[in-house]
């Protein structure tokens, strides 16, 4: 089990004028379970709060700890145990086909390029993505490349695995297929997301308004809460 | 603005005496073809290699399109250079210019076409390591190349697409409408990419200092 703890962790960045604007307020939180839901609206704050996690952002305040691992100044060994994927894949995958994508997430695992190159092509067939290895990313539908930046964070073992709005992009069958994929995993999932049914899945779910986390309890009850807001 | 990135540059699937070559060969055959073409002054020996390069692409078996898409880009470059050649110098040596600028980057046209960005990221982290002693960092140094190769047909879609919005809006004559958004979308896209590394964990370095901003 991860330990994810937040302790007044804020962000605020400074804005053209020179004020400074608080875009998630000092918060202070542990995140245990296995599956949490992040919700809110757009630009509530749910993001900034998703990339701290990762030390893709750190806090202005406060500090943000992975199995005791400080954002701060351990971002390099976080990254290691935190995955993330983003909304839009395309912004994940660099390379031009899943497999050398997939080679690359695993160039500090295997120094010997055939060796890497077998071993990435094992993990496409793990997720079912086999088929395809050599197409380029370009070609694949929303849901094949969303499934395959799944994979390229995958790749690495991660012990925690954060999604951004995963399946904001996808239609209703590549949705479910990935919601399908996402229960199987063994990882902690802690995701932002929009698809409340996704939510749902969840044990946990905070409510985020505003820069600040306004519920934070069982998934049923966070997602009734939502809705209350928004009715 | 990605979804026309495929359609220039980039790998071609193949089985050719081409792809299954070393990367290491067919970097000597292209320092040889940029040799000939540029250190005999020859014009027969020039024309000679653009044939045989023309010949290896359809060898490899790479489509005709691919062989005209660097033409198509380089065209007005080629015909500026061709005409002051000319003008200067005649058309035996106009030609021998334009053609072995066009065998060069047929040359290294087939070499990117042949050779996946993973053997070429190999390729380049040995070409680099002996300059470890230095401080180099040949897997960072090959990731950024590669990188730098990727965004090319990024950047060059991204113009395509950026005039056709500009024509949409009858703003083709528009200079501002029709760069402005490439920069900026440019801009996106190598903060995406950067963001996707970092999260990645990919060409970290060291681990940031306390007061730091996020990657």
């Amino acid at each position: 089990m991860n330990h994810v703890a937040l302790c007044g962790a804020g962000v605020s960045v400074e804005t053209a004028d020179g004020n400074l604007r608080t875009i998630l307020k000092p918060t202070t939180v542990e995140l245990t379970e296995q599956r949490i839901a992040v919700i809110g609206a757009n630009g509530s704050g749910k993001s900034t709060l998703l990339r701290l996690l990762n030390s893709l952002m750190l806090p202005s305040s406060g500090t943000v700890t992975i199995n005791g691992l400080d954002t701060r100044t351990q971002g390099r060994a976080v990254r290691r145990q935190v995955g993330f994927v983003f909304t839009d894949p395309l912004s994940q995958l660099v390379m031009p086909t899943p497999l050398e994508d997939i080679e690359l997430s695993l160039r500090r695992v295997h120094k010997s390029a055939p060796e890497r190159r077998s071993a990435a092509a094992g993990v496409l067939e793990q997720y079912g993505l086999g088929a395809l290895a050599a197409n380029s990313i370009y070609e694949l539908s929303g849901g094949e490349r969303q499934l395959v930046a799944l994979a390229t964070v995958l790749a690495v073992q991660p012990r925690l695995l954060v999604l951004d709005e995963p399946s904001t992009l996808l239609d209703l069958r590549n949705s479910r297929l990935l919601r399908s994929r996402l229960a199987a995993l063994p990882q902690q999932l802690i995701m932002a997301t929009h698809d409340l049914e996704l939510a749902q899945d969840c044990t946990r779910a905070l409510v985020v308004d505003d820069g600040a986390i306004v519920f934070d309890g069982p998934a049923a009850d966070a997602v009734a809460r939502y809705r209350r807001m928004y009715s | 603005m990605r979804g026309h990135a495929h359609l220039i540059a980039g790998y071609v699937p193949g089985t050719s005496w081409l792809h299954r070559s070393p990367l290491w060969l067919k970097a000597v055959l292209l320092l040889i073809v940029t040799v000939l073409c540029f250190a005999t002054g020859d014009v027969y020996v020039t024309t000679a290699v653009l044939a045989a390069v023309v010949v290896l692409h359809f060898v490899a078996g790479l489509p005709p399109g691919r062989l005209w898409r660097p033409v198509r880009l380089m065209l007005v470059f080629l015909l500026l250079i061709g005409a002051y050649q000319y003008w200067q110098s005649g058309p035996l040596t106009a030609w021998r210019v334009v053609a072995g600028i066009l065998a060069a980057v047929l040359a290294s046209n087939a070499l990117t076409a042949t050779t996946t960005v993973a053997a070429l990221l190999d390729g380049l982290v040995k070409a680099v390591r002996p300059l470890r002693r230095f401080g180099a960092d040949p897997e960072r140094f090959a990731l950024t190349v590669s990188l730098m190769l990727r965004s090319i047909p990024f950047i060059i879609g991204a113009f395509d697409d950026v005039r056709d919005a500009a024509r949409a809006r009858g703003l083709e004559r528009n200079l501002r409408a029709r760069t402005l958004p490439v920069l900026i979308g440019t801009v996106a896209y190598a903060r995406a990419t950067g963001e996707a590394l970092a999260a990645r964990g990919l060409g970290d370095a060291e681990d940031r200092r306390v007061g730091g901003a996020g990657d």
